[in-house]
């Protein structure tokens, strides 16, 4: 039944879904109860544990018949009834800003308060389908807990009495009286406890707010395929591809991605985004010794030492060789985790083989390294090619002492996708102190997306917790709510516990595991001691059924094309623009929700994660239609479009892209300079530019148009690549003729430097245009200047190429004025 | 006309990264911004986690430093130090160090971190916001209230960097590299080889001045906006690069702070840069503490005393303002590896101009737990005085820099009350 003029609660389900605050009706002041409650809540001790059991089933009883809070037979309470003040408070206020961020940490199965009377679901690891289900539970769960009421607290709300730290909660003080964060429980007690007192008239959304992305301009689609092939591929769309696009629209754009996305430009972007996100390449030393340490691989890790190089007959040629040996087997072995990924996505495995592979990639080089080489040669295509990889599967690992002998049910190295390579153990290892909780960290950031010291809990005196427990990790409320969930994958790397990789990775502690640790596991579920030699295979086969994973490796896709990782849910509930704030990461969270469905759909198929933001609004978002007025749409449209500063790999790229050659210098110490990575101390890229990028961008733009100008004027017209329909002795001012010959050539350079299709006449081509006119003016006016271009710029010119009107440097200029400018340097 | 472009960005606390509107973004001609001409900030991290015990809150009891006990303990003025002369592998004493900077030196001890992880500390104590992920450090703020327009406004060399989107971060890591973008028209940096003629140059600069007009009229989108000026922000700032030359030491000195000092000191030198962070890191000591640390804090005091020194031959010792800290502490006691863990309370030491040295505020009681202080009298009150937490040394920075009411600050507010801002803690 459905009640005339309430929302039903489908609507209210959807509604409460859009709900934002206005900030029309912020919680009031706090009422005299509550501050008395929250006052009584800082003496929670003198009351606690007596409190617990006081709330009676008569109390319950009697709250659960209150007929007034009925709405509807369907109601979105079953069993306990609420109103739409109640769920839309509960949907909009109470699970955002304060049960998402704070309660579900332990009051969740496994978590700290799992045997409280508050038990959530954490949406976090909900599929798109249970999502609404489960805040419904949630907030059924919410209502039970605000109706009660504590007899030794004078009746005051129960959960207002936890929350503030009262009653001897677990969790301590979480929100102090006067913080937002409280005013809007209190609110929702009120709302529970006294629903005649909510006003019946207040909004429980705005029907009218308007989509998130109206008014915002989007990539057409010839535009948006330049984008994504420069940005995959590293290379301009063919004049085929365009043409395609022009009449196929967006599907067909689609259908070049899947072409895009098979060409070897692509998988070796993939693996300079991935080596981003994981760093492997960053590893310390020598990767001959700290990828195959001395215990496991002594005989074979430096087989190059030995190879016979004595048919270079030159003594200097040949220890040159050796140096090229070493060389590229070092980077062998360091490419091996990022070749894995290229290996499943460019064979469409599914991309779940991250963390459940059961093998590794080795080249022949590597194959020696690990003293396989016999055995796997055959596979090679070219067995002498240091970069030729295949998959193939370990044997268990050998030690010099059979104690150090790896356990093994199936005579095989237990691998597991990443997890198991010794790159990634290499590069995150353990110390005595640290105990795995490293690889922990980082297998929790790495696959499910979780920053576990991202928000770090304050603790009102760590030190005093320190000194106070035996064991705080597992004793203190404070440690325990990172320390529950980290610590048991920390157990499964338990077996990779040595601390000198140069030495050995894998290696057992000689006591055993501690003890004073939380059990080896995963998300509340124990390692049976009969997996635990394959405890990385257990945890990966784990990961990739947590919801979380989709929407990791969905996040990874984002950061691949974007340079940015996915936003954070906003957190400080009194800034003014939380709720544009919250409404940007919703709107994104849904993108990456529904992207992550499909790609578990696909059987995890991380090409579909590429296609699908390539489609999607966020993508394609490329202007506004009118100015953002208010501080508020601004902050909603503030991480839109994709502006990002190219790195100095891509920047290379796109040179090589327009020009058909390499600018070459932005390697090495430029690289860094222009905020690059080397994946061991500078792990961030720069994201703006400084004045020193600024530099460098002026040095790239004058010396890449003086490569290239003259250069591209000594060549036939049909193998130019700028200028193949003009020569330098057209003038501007000339005539009319000579006019609109320059202006379309203006308008091919804005196409293929800037990716901008302009119409002759247009502002752009005026002031380009008025740029070159300008230089040659300025120059026929200074009266003498070399008839030819500077000595720089003509160097290994096809023919000679003279400038007697200056037009050659003037069109140099120009090259250097659009490579100087955002559509070039940004993507 | 640019100057007073730049002028009134500061002015209006937008720096280069916030929109600009109108035609004052293409009011910029190519008349040099002077040089920034100080306080310039540097900021010392010890990444790893310090032990302060070694240096500015000695205790020598209940087995807290095996090196020396507490009769050993020395001190300069109101300055007690732990004795490392003897201790110490390489670098500088705290013996040497007090006795030509302790009249200088401004000791916090009894800080409380709040939390006992590297990442989470640094940041905390890079921002004094423990909780969120978008707060700039105290460098970045500073440098882009007071300086937004300095093409190395803001330099770093590790440790938390986070710059709240108001000013980019530069990152020189080789000396050389300063040389190498000084001269970004000419070729190969020879000012004698330009690439264009000066005409040329001129007609493209021009262009691009207009064209950054004609965007800032349009509609963007804020990332747009963003971008595009702070873009052009940086190639037209990036001309002012050329002061840096002449400050290049011929020599690149060999230590590590060194190296880093040598590239902050010639950019304050040049006017070119407000703040720095400078770090060595390798401070987390959970094995072989004393090893450790008897290499690492010596070496972090001889990094200070060549910055000092390095400054006055420069002429700027009086505009710097050097702050050393680090994320996290050392436990009271020793690990069975010879180590100590995490520990979250610690110290925090200043100098500079407006700070009077020769002072010690705070205080750790005999096991190393944070003593409370009065923050009006900044005296220990262990019933009424409260916890003094990165969040509070950053609004007594803020305010020190004179930036406490600069509206970038106001986007990234500390939240602390009135009655708990410290209170003559500059002297």
């Amino acid at each position: 039944m459905i009640i005339p003029g309430r929302p039903n609660c489908r609507s209210l389900e959807i509604a409460s879904r859009r709900y934002r605050d206005r900030g029309q009706w912020l919680p009031r002041p706090l009422s005299g109860l509550e501050q008395k409650s929250a006052s009584m809540s800082m003496r929670g001790q003198l009351f606690n544990r007596l409190a617990f059991g006081v709330v009676t089933l008569m109390s319950l009883a009697v709250l659960f018949s209150s007929a007034e809070l009925s709405v509807a037979d369907d109601s979105p309470c079953p069993g306990t009834g609420c109103s739409a003040a109640v769920v839309s408070w509960f949907a909009g206020e109470v699970w955002p800003k304060v049960a998402a961020l704070e309660c579900v940490k332990c009051h969740k199965t496994g978590g700290d308060a799992e045997a409280s009377r508050l038990v959530l679901q954490d949406l976090s690891r909900a599929s798109e389908t249970d999502r609404d289900k489960l805040l419904q539970q949630n907030r059924d769960a919410f209502v039970r807990l605000a109706r009660l009421q504590s007899d030794k607290a004078d009746g005051r709300p129960l959960l207002l009495i936890k929350v503030a730290g009262g009653l001897d909660h677990g969790g301590k003080q979480v929100l102090k009286p006067d913080s937002t964060g409280y005013r809007i429980l209190a609110e929702f007690v009120r709302r529970v406890s006294e629903p005649q007192t909510v006003p019946s008239h207040q909004p429980i959304a705005d029907p009218d707010e308007p989509p998130f992305f109206d008014g915002v301009v989007m990539l057409d689609d010839r535009r948006l395929l330049r984008r994504a092939t420069l940005s995959l591929a590293g290379r301009l769309p063919t004049d085929a591809e365009l043409a395609a696009v022009t009449r196929g629209g967006l599907p067909t754009v689609s259908e070049i991605l899947d072409d895009v996305l098979t060409e070897e430009a692509f998988l070796d972007r993939l693996r300079e985004g991935f080596n981003d996100i994981f760093l492997t390449l960053g590893i310390d030393g020598n990767a001959d010794a700290t990828v195959l340490s001395y215990e496991h691989f002594e005989k074979t890790r430096l087989w190059y030492q030995k190879y016979d190089l004595s048919h270079i007959a030159d003594e200097k040629e040949r220890r040159q060789a050796g140096y090229k040996l070493a060389r590229e087997y070092r980077e062998a072995l360091l490419g091996e985790p990022l070749k894995l990924i290229e290996h499943i996505v460019r064979n469409d495995r599914p991309f779940t083989e991250i963390v459940t592979a059961d093998y590794i990639m080795v080249s022949p080089y590597t194959a020696r390294g690990y003293g396989i080489f016999d055995e796997v040669k055959d596979q090679f295509a070219r067995s002498d090619d240091p970069f030729e990889y295949v998959p193939v599967r370990l044997k268990a690992l050998k030690g010099r002492n059979s104690k150090e002998d790896q356990e093994s049910a199936t005579g095989f190295y237990p691998h597991a996708g990443l997890l198991s390579t010794f790159q990634y153990l290499s590069r995150y290892p353990t110390t005595e102190t640290n105990r795995n909780r490293l690889r922990a960290r980082m297998y929790y950031q790495h696959f499910l997306g979780v920053d576990v010291l991202e928000l770090a809990a304050r603790v009102s005196d760590a030190a005093a917790v320190t000194a106070k427990f035996k064991i705080p990790t597992m004793q203190a409320s404070e440690c325990v709510v990172c320390h529950r969930t980290l610590d048991p994958v920390a157990g499964l790397f338990q077996d990779y516990f040595r601390f000198d990789t140069n030495f050995a990775i894998y290696g057992r502690r000689k006591d055993g595991w501690f003890t004073d640790m939380f059990n080896a596991g995963f998300e509340g579920e124990d390692l049976p001691a009969e997996e635990r030699w394959r405890a990385l295979q257990w945890l990966g086969e784990r990961t990739t059924k947590d919801p979380r994973f989709a929407a990791t490796m969905v996040g990874h896709a984002y950061y691949l094309l974007t340079g940015r990782r996915p936003l954070l849910p906003p957190k400080d509930l009194d800034d003014p623009l939380f709720a544009a704030k919250h409404r940007a990461y919703q709107e994104q969270q849904r993108q990456i929700q529904a992207i992550a469905s499909h790609f578990a759909e696909t059987g995890f198929n991380f090409k579909t994660a590429i296609k699908d933001w390539v489609l999607s609004d966020f993508y394609r978002a490329d202007g506004l239609a009118t100015v953002a007025s208010t501080p508020e749409r601004r902050a909603e449209l503030d991480d839109i479009g994709i502006v990002r500063l190219l790195s100095p790999e891509q920047l290379e790229r796109k040179v090589a892209a327009v020009f058909e050659q390499r600018w070459g210098r932005l390697t090495e110490q430029t690289a860094m300079l222009y905020g690059g990575i080397d994946s061991k101390e500078v792990t961030e890229r720069a994201t703006d530019p400084s004045g020193a990028m600024g530099a460098i961008q002026r040095t790239l733009a004058n010396d890449v148009a003086c490569r290239n100008v003259a250069l591209d004027f000594s060549r036939p017209p049909e193998r130019r690549i700028l200028f193949p329909a003009i020569e330098p002795d057209v003038l501007p001012g000339a005539s009319p003729e000579s006019d609109a010959r320059i202006r379309q050539t203006i308008v091919r350079l804005h196409e293929r430097v800037l990716g901008r299709h302009d119409d002759v006449q247009s502002p752009e081509v005026n002031r380009t245009f008025e740029l070159f006119a300008g230089v040659v003016a300025d120059a026929q006016a200074r009266g003498r200047f070399e008839q030819q271009e500077i000595w720089s710029c003509r160097q290994g010119l096809e023919a000679p190429v003279s400038d007697p009107h200056y037009t050659v440097r003037a069109w140099r200029a120009v090259l250097t004025y659009l490579l100087r400018q955002h559509e070039f340097l940004y993507e | 006309m640019r100057r007073d472009f730049l002028k009134w960005c500061a002015c209006a606390g937008l720096g280069l990264a916030a929109p600009l509107r109108g035609r004052e973004a293409a009011r910029a001609d190519e008349q040099e911004l002077p040089p920034y001409d100080g306080p310039f900030y540097l900021v010392f991290n010890a990444a790893g986690g310090w032990d302060t015990t070694y240096l500015m809150d000695p205790k020598g009891v209940g087995g807290i430093n095996r090196l020396y006990e507490e009769g050993d303990i020395l001190t300069h003025g109101h300055h007690r130090f732990a004795p490392t002369a003897k201790h110490k592998d390489g670098g500088l004493s705290n013996e040497d160090f007090y006795s030509e900077f302790g009249d200088e030196l401004l000791v916090l001890n009894g800080l409380d971190y709040s939390v006992n992880n590297h990442s989470p500390g640094a940041r905390y104590m890079a921002t004094g916001k423990l909780d969120s992920l978008a707060y700039p450090t105290f460098a970045a703020l500073v440098a882009a209230c007071q300086g937004p327009a300095c093409p190395l406004s803001f330099l770093t060399f590790g440790n938390y960097s986070a710059t709240g989107n108001l000013v980019a971060m530069s990152r020189v890591p080789y000396l050389p590299s300063l040389k190498r973008i000084a001269n970004a028209d000419s070729i190969e940096g020879n000012e004698r080889s330009p690439y264009h003629d000066d005409f040329a140059l001129a007609r493209i600069e021009q262009a691009l001045r207009e064209q950054r007009e004609d965007h800032s009229t349009q509609p963007l989108l804020p990332r747009k906006e963003r971008a595009e000026n702070m873009l052009y922000a940086a190639q037209v700032n990036s001309k002012a690069l050329q002061r840096v030359t002449p400050h290049i030491p011929k020599d690149i000195p060999k230590q590590r702070l060194a190296q880093q000092a040598e590239i902050a000191l010639a950019s304050f030198k040049a006017g070119v840069c407000v703040s720095a962070n400078l770090t060595i890191g390798q401070f987390d000591s959970h094995a072989n503490n004393d090893r450790d640390q008897m290499k690492l804090i010596p070496e972090l005091l001889e990094g200070i005393a060549y910055v000092l020194h390095r400054a006055e031959e420069l002429q700027i010792r009086e505009k710097l303002v050097v702050i050393a800290q680090s994320e996290m502490g050392r436990t009271p006691d020793y690990n069975k590896g010879d180590g100590k863990d995490h520990w979250s309370i610690g110290s925090i030491m200043f100098l500079g101009p407006g700070i009077k040295g020769n002072r010690v505020i705070g205080a750790t009681d005999e096991k190393q737990f944070a003593v409370p202080f009065n923050p009006q009298t900044l005296a220990s009150d262990t019933e009424h005085g409260i916890r003094i937490r990165p969040e509070h040394l950053h609004e007594a920075l803020r305010q020190f820099a004179g930036i406490g009411e600069h509206s970038h600050s106001r986007s990234f507010p500390l939240g602390i009350k009135a009655e708990e801002q410290l209170q003559g803690l500059w002297g």
